[in-house]
């Protein structure tokens, strides 16, 4: 029995380390470099607080997952758990609490003057409510990924870069992948993130799907002193602080497009954020980049066999890639494995 | 005999040193003597002060670098305000200026330890494949974070404001030296709409440091000093009403048709319909042990130490390289009063101009050629250096070690392109070792590969200032007439300035230079 899977994101090589230990012959192949995509370019926030019941239990299985595969791997995501604050102009926009609760999540309700516990310097006039889940983290994505394909590696996974592939099927059913030289495969799972829509439109796969682009940026380094990642949910304004003392913020994307930076986007950013912490303003901005992810139109993940059969679709994570990403590939792992037993 | 008090020049015999009002700034809390009209780094640097920072991991000094805001060495707290690089603000009675790094502060740092101890317990990317355990992992995360980060989080809000413009122009000129002077007055002078931005106090770029005269013909200015050659291309630019000169703006990015830059503290936000990048050059170094100590310098800082402010860099200098650089600043080191212990040239032969070279060796410098730095010595700043010859293969000879005695040594071994904003345009790029480094490819009208942005000058490729001016001619003349300017008169200049570029490197220099742009220039051409 043997796995192919496209992309080397967060899901693609989860789900090829999963599967390895199974015993199950795998390889990944990526169009680019690891860290190319989404994986490579998000800043990092993970939270369980989420609307939807699946989306919770995922993230708190996720939350696990985390711990058990930085021992298992032996390799740190330089993974901090000092929570996750979402910040608010209306209660409403806060979400779902008491379904968060429910599912065992503490999360806290603040007033805007409360947070000023949690960090100093916010502006309380720039939103009226928060909520504050202690267990929320912000990951390096790096070395997220650097763990897992050194994961995949120690257990024999092959992991091609720059190796952009087609799937080939026959009769609805996969064959493989071609990319100039064909690799047999019994099953193929389409991780390919924002690229998995291609994918699937050139299989005929109709899926209805927006992609998205998203802008972050980092300024020069100061010593560590914003402690959780914040989320302003009515701005859509998001920053933390990295390991090394960045102020890594952007704007939720609401609108596709390349993967270009853009000025505009700096202007705005700029003013939100200075705007929520004042004392930022005149520190220079280093570097600025775009990122491109899926999203479907629930906001909900697709893990589940498609009608070709063989094809594994495990993409649609949108902006939750790093809270949900290591749970969905668990679970497809495990659909994978019975798949290859029934047959 | 040039006269030195507090570490100034106050007599020079070519440049005059107006000093402003005696202010008093505080350096950790130590009062120091300053005038305005100096940056924090150069009066620090001439009360003394050697160490203004810490490298992160090793805790290894860090000094005086390269005085143009572009290295992080300087990085120091500034009345509260954090990473402040102190070579570009100006001192300000009662300043406050704290070192970052270090413990207590940069200069008496007990953690400089490091450097030995550090790879040992804690080798590179420890953070990611030791302590595993979850536990300790989670306890080296916390731990780590306390290390991490330069700075401390701004205690102020910043005073500046933000303000923000917007601004169309028909031709966005990026550098002021002399390329980029030459750019904006030949596009300017044909009716555009001109931009200039810079991002220094004044124009002139590189020029402003050059005390001597320039070689060549009378009509390309041979004769003149080079900070006089600054001065006239600044008068002949102010005379054109129609060309906007921004000082201390700083283009941070082409976005496709839209540039963005910083005016100080106001946001630009310039919609220009050509564009010509004109960034010039960084200085290049060299690998040897302790060539990170404080007193290991370019020769661009030690000139604009010396030059632009009237600090004397030390009182024994050692110049690594022959180029007409390092010749030039040797004599312009004598000329300050400093003593030059000696000049080393990797290559069997001097680089420069031989006249330099004359002129240096009969003050009595040694030049020794076919010799390379192995190292600088001293714990805090440069109390020395050795030498050594090298054999055909460019290796150092065993026994021919010598020791210098020296409290700066300065490397001048070329230049290479500051190309990052056409890399980041999308610019098709080349590696030319004849033009110094990675440069763009080019029209012979200097268009790089994406349409409407030109380059001229040491971007383009490294050469002198001539050959920049002559460069930013024909980008800013082509500009306009791209854009349905300048008419007949503007098409026969272009002619004429192409050949007269020509007819300039017909010299044994230029061959080396036409060698390198036969390798980036772009097959299509655009005819007029």
């Amino acid at each position: 029995m043997r796995v192919a899977i496209i992309g080397a994101g967060i899901a693609g090589l989860a789900t090829a380390y999963f599967l390895a230990k199974e015993g199950i012959k795998v390889e990944v192949f990526e169009q680019k470099f690891l860290l190319h995509g989404a994986s490579g370019r998000n800043s990092g926030g993970i939270t369980a607080q989420f609307d939807d019941e699946e989306l919770i239990k995922l993230a708190i299985r996720n939350e696990k997952l985390y711990d058990k595969l930085q021992s298992e791997i032996g390799f740190n995501f330089l993974l901090r758990k000092d929570g996750y604050l979402k910040l608010a102009n209306s209660i409403e926009e806060l979400g779902r609490i008491e379904l968060q609760r429910k599912f065992g999540l503490k999360v806290k309700i603040m007033e805007a003057e409360e947070v000023r516990n949690i960090f100093e310097d916010i502006n309380t006039e720039a939103f009226k409510f928060a909520s504050f889940y202690p267990k929320g983290a912000i990951v390096f994505p790096w070395a997220v990924i650097w763990g897992l394909a050194k994961g995949c590696k120690d257990l024999g996974v092959k992991i091609y870069d720059f190796t952009k592939v087609e799937i080939v099927a026959e009769d609805g059913k996969v064959k493989g992948v071609k990319s100039g030289e064909f690799h047999e495969a019994d099953v193929v799972v389409n991780a390919a993130g924002a690229w998995s829509k291609e994918i699937n439109d050139k299989l005929g796969i109709k899926e209805e799907k927006r992609i998205i682009r998203e802008e972050i940026c980092v300024t020069e380094s100061i010593k560590p002193y914003i402690d959780p990642y914040i989320l302003h949910a009515s701005e859509g304004l998001f920053l933390s602080q990295s390991m090394r003392g960045e102020i890594v913020g952007g704007i939720v994307g609401k609108s596709d497009g390349g993967m270009t930076s853009s000025l505009d986007f700096l202007i705005r950013y700029a003013k939100l954020v200075t705007r929520l912490v004042p004392k930022l303003k005149g520190l220079a901005v280093l570097r600025q980049w775009a990122g491109i992810y899926d999203e479907t139109l629930d906001g909900k993940p697709k893990m589940c066999f498609s009608e070709i059969k063989g094809l594994y679709q495990l993409n649609g994570f949108g902006r939750k890639g790093m809270s949900i990403g290591l749970a969905c590939a668990e679970i497809a792992s495990k659909e994978i494995l019975k798949f290859t037993q029934e047959e | 005999m040039v006269k030195v008090v507090d570490g100034r020049l106050v007599e020079h015999p070519i440049l005059k040193f107006n000093r402003g009002k005696e202010v008093t700034i505080y350096f950790n809390g130590k009062p120091i003597k300053a005038y305005e009209g100096e940056t924090v780094a150069a009066a620090l640097y001439a009360s003394g002060v050697r160490i203004f920072s810490r490298s992160f991991r090793w805790h290894r000094p860090r000094g005086f670098f390269c005085a143009i805001g572009k290295c992080s060495a300087c990085m120091m707290e500034v009345d509260g305000i954090p990473n402040v690089r102190t070579c570009k603000v100006y001192v300000r009675d009662g300043m406050q200026i704290k070192t970052q790094s270090g413990f207590p502060n940069a200069e008496k740092d007990f953690f400089g330890v490091m450097d030995k101890l550090i790879d040992r317990i804690f080798p590179h990317g420890s953070q990611y494949t030791k302590f595993n355990n979850k536990i300790f992992r989670e306890m080296l995360i916390s731990r780590l974070r306390s290390f991490a980060g330069f700075g401390n989080a701004p205690k102020v809000e910043f005073s500046g404001n933000a303000d923000y413009e917007e601004i169309e122009c028909d031709v966005l000129v990026i550098g002021g030296g002399p390329a980029g002077m030459s750019a904006a007055i030949n596009a300017g002078k044909y009716g555009a709409k001109v931009l200039l931005i810079d991002e220094n106090p004044n124009l002139g770029g590189q020029l402003v440091k050059q005390t001597h005269r320039f070689f060549g013909s009378a009509k390309h200015r041979a004769g003149t000093r080079g900070i006089k050659i600054a001065k006239i291309l600044e008068e002949e630019l102010r005379k054109i009403p129609n060309v906007d000169i921004r000082l201390e703006t700083k283009a941070f990015g082409i976005y496709g048709k839209i540039v963005g830059a910083v005016e100080k503290s106001k946001l630009l936000r310039i919609i220009p319909k050509k564009i010509v990048v004109v960034t010039g050059a960084y200085e290049r170094t060299l690998i040897f042990e302790n060539n990170d100590l404080p007193g290991v310098y370019g020769a661009g800082g030690v000139q604009t130490l010396m030059n632009v402010y009237g600090i004397k860099p030390g009182n024994r200098g050692l110049i690594v390289g022959s180029g007409n650089v390092g010749l030039i600043l040797s004599y312009q080191l004598l000329q300050a009063g400093v003593e030059v212990a000696a000049i080393v040239e990797a290559m069997p032969r001097i680089g420069g101009y031989f006249v330099h070279a004359a002129k240096v060796r009969r003050l009595g410098v040694p030049i020794y050629v076919r010799h390379t730095i192995i190292r600088a010595i001293g714990k805090d700043h440069v109390r020395g250096a050795v030498i050594a010859q090298l054999d055909d293969k460019w290796r150092p000879i065993p026994g021919s070690e010598k020791k210098i005695d020296c409290d700066f040594i300065c490397v001048a071994v070329g230049l290479s392109p500051t190309h990052e904003l056409l890399y980041q345009a999308g610019c098709k790029m080349k590696f030319v070792p004849e033009l110094g480094g990675l440069v763009p490819l080019r029209t012979k009208f200097n268009e790089t590969s994406v349409e409407g942005i030109y380059v001229a000058g040491d971007v383009a490729g490294i050469e002198e200032a001539t050959s920049a001016i002559m460069n930013g001619r024909i980008a800013g003349i082509h500009a306009v007439i791209a854009l349905g300017l300048g008419g007949e008169m503007a098409k026969k200049e272009l002619k004429e300035s192409l050949r007269d570029l020509e007819e300039f490197r017909a010299g044994p220099f230029g061959e080396r230079i036409i060698c390198g742009i036969e390798k980036c220039i772009l097959a299509k051409e655009v005819e007029i």
